[in-house]
């Protein structure tokens, strides 16, 4: 795997993995922040956890060349148990409420008439893996999900909509992801969880993290409506 | 202990050094733009560098004291009078109840920090009182200032040995002999100059587009706020056409869109980008371009080596 360390920052590191999106260039990612964060270096700060690259935030308690040194260390050290596939098994997968009713879901119709597949087989195919959250960014608590069901890829909407509901579920590319707040966005939506994902006052604040793993269940709007 | 808001000016924030430990949820890190400035605003009150104070963007804000204060200003952007008299940055006031600071329109530098003694009493929110407008956290209801809005101060410190020799003029306020030994201050000028390092993605840039970064002008573009500085001039392009995968970005980046307009990202800068990032602005050096307003010229300055591995 082509390796690169690099500073973003005078106080920020990136080691980056990959230069593709892969399940398991962001296992390295995940694997390599927990044995920083339960291991912190000296003057660490946080880490930022993307696709294919972790991203080492510290302080002038360290020098860059040192965090850089150990950087190398813990990647020499784990790379063996990401290879041997020990975290990926051990997983939860988080269940995610969906109701795909084209009034929430409202690309559904746009969707199926583009790929040329039923509503039904659209939330039947996005409903029957299980996704890894390889990041939150964009805004704060915005899962990127992947990877979608190869049938389901599509563009991003030429022009964004400007704006998308709260809980929106949405796919693009080889990736699903939910709206967190009201914005404007490019997504296809095809449907809506009533689950919050991302709350300021909540600890943690964000119902989801890099590395998860997460199912999406159908639900009616029924059910939806009867979450408060 | 309160001030009131008389009027928020161009815009006026509450801020800090920022919000911390919370990027891996996509919660950029904001706070000051100018880091070296609120610092010493708040260093001149006896405060922490991280406590609350008042980030104002040029000039219009006018804020009235309900009690007996003690407070700095520091930065640029503005020139400062308390009922109707001149004062000076970075001096230690104190101010009688019911007087009122203005910033009036001056030539130099975008960005004000009025410290108070003690600090304001703002509410953390995720760490931090700094003001994330958008997504609505921090600061007074996670929004900019605006006219009649009351903050609280923190108790105010008594003992503050430099404010002892204070001696309230017949304008109701008086000024500390206080003074720093040694500023090396941000200072814009005509055109300013900015220190700057290669990026991680310098490689993939053209020849020209290289070249161009560290011997071509360019100008701050009004398309600017406290997420980046959209900058006017040659357009930068790639060697060849290619897609980032998103990954990690940070205040001082200069990332090239897909156009070739370099951005700088600056304090409320997305967590995550996807355009290469052709340099990065010296940390120090930061607070200086944070100084400088829509229409200012600036130069990048190489530093150093490449540093892209």
């Amino acid at each position: 795997m082509p390796l690169r360390i690099y500073a973003i920052h005078d106080h920020a590191i990136t080691i980056e993995f990959s230069q593709e999106i892969s399940e398991d260039a962001n296992m390295h990612v995940i694997e390599m922040q927990h044995a920083i964060e339960s291991n912190p270096l000296k003057g660490f700060i946080e880490c930022v956890p993307a696709y294919a690259s972790l991203t080492v935030y510290f302080n002038d308690k360290i020098s860059a060349l040192d965090v850089r040194a150990q950087l190398m260390e813990f990647y020499a050290s784990q790379s063996e148990n990401v290879k041997s596939g020990t975290t990926k098994n051990n997983k939860q997968t988080t269940i995610i409420p969906v109701c795909y009713d084209p009034s929430l879901g409202f690309d559904l119709p746009w969707v199926s008439n583009h790929l040329n597949i039923s509503e039904e087989e659209i939330i039947s195919l996005h409903s029957s893996i299980a996704y890894r959250v390889f990041m939150i960014g964009f805004i704060p608590g915005f899962p990127y999900m992947g990877t979608l069901p190869q049938q389901l890829e599509l563009p991003r909407k030429q022009t964004p909509s400007m704006k998308i509901p709260i809980g929106s579920v949405a796919i693009a590319g080889k990736q699903t992801g939910i709206y967190p707040a009201e914005v404007p966005g490019g997504w296809h939506v095809i449907g809506r969880t009533p689950l919050k994902m991302f709350d300021k006052t909540k600890e943690p604040c964000c119902f989801l993290k890099a590395g998860d793993l997460v199912h999406f269940k159908s639900i009616s709007l029924e059910v939806f409506n009867q979450y408060s | 202990m309160s001030i009131t808001v008389i009027k928020p000016g161009f815009m006026s924030c509450v801020q800090d050094l920022g919000r911390w430990g919370f990027q891996q949820y996509g919660v950029p890190i904001g706070g000051a733009m100018d880091v070296i400035s609120a610092s010493i605003a708040n260093r001149i009150c006896g405060n922490e560098d991280r406590d609350a104070l008042l980030e104002c963007t040029l000039h219009g804000t006018e804020i009235l004291f309900n009690k007996t204060t003690l407070f700095a200003i520091a930065g640029g952007g503005a020139s400062a009078t308390v009922n109707g008299q001149p004062i000076s940055f970075y001096k230690l006031i104190k101010v009688v109840a019911g007087s009122t600071l203005k910033l009036h329109p001056d030539p130099f530098g975008c960005r004000s920090y009025v410290a108070f003694a003690g600090g304001l009493k703002i509410d953390a929110e995720l760490g931090s009182a700094s003001t994330y407008t958008q997504s609505s956290i921090g600061g007074y209801h996670g929004k900019n200032l605006d006219a009649g809005i009351v903050l609280e101060l923190k108790h105010q410190i008594h003992h503050l040995e430099k404010s002892k020799d204070i001696v309230i003029n017949e304008h109701g306020f008086g000024i500390s002999n206080w003074k720093s030994k040694s500023f090396k201050l941000p200072h814009v000028q005509e055109i300013t100059s900015i220190n700057c390092l290669a990026g991680p993605e310098w490689d993939a840039f053209d020849e020209k587009s290289q070249h161009q970064l560290f011997n071509k002008t360019f100008t701050i573009s009004a398309q600017s706020n406290r997420m980046g500085f959209r900058l006017e001039g040659p357009l930068l392009s790639l060697k060849e056409k290619t897609e980032m995968v998103s990954t990690a970005v940070t205040c001082g980046i200069i990332q090239v869109t897909n156009q070739g307009n370099p951005i700088v990202l600056m304090a409320d800068a997305q967590t995550i980008g996807g355009y290469p990032r052709i340099g990065r602005i010296c940390s120090d050096d930061i607070s200086l371009l944070a100084q400088c307003r829509p229409g200012q010229k600036i130069v990048f300055k190489e530093v150093g080596g490449h540093d892209t591995n």
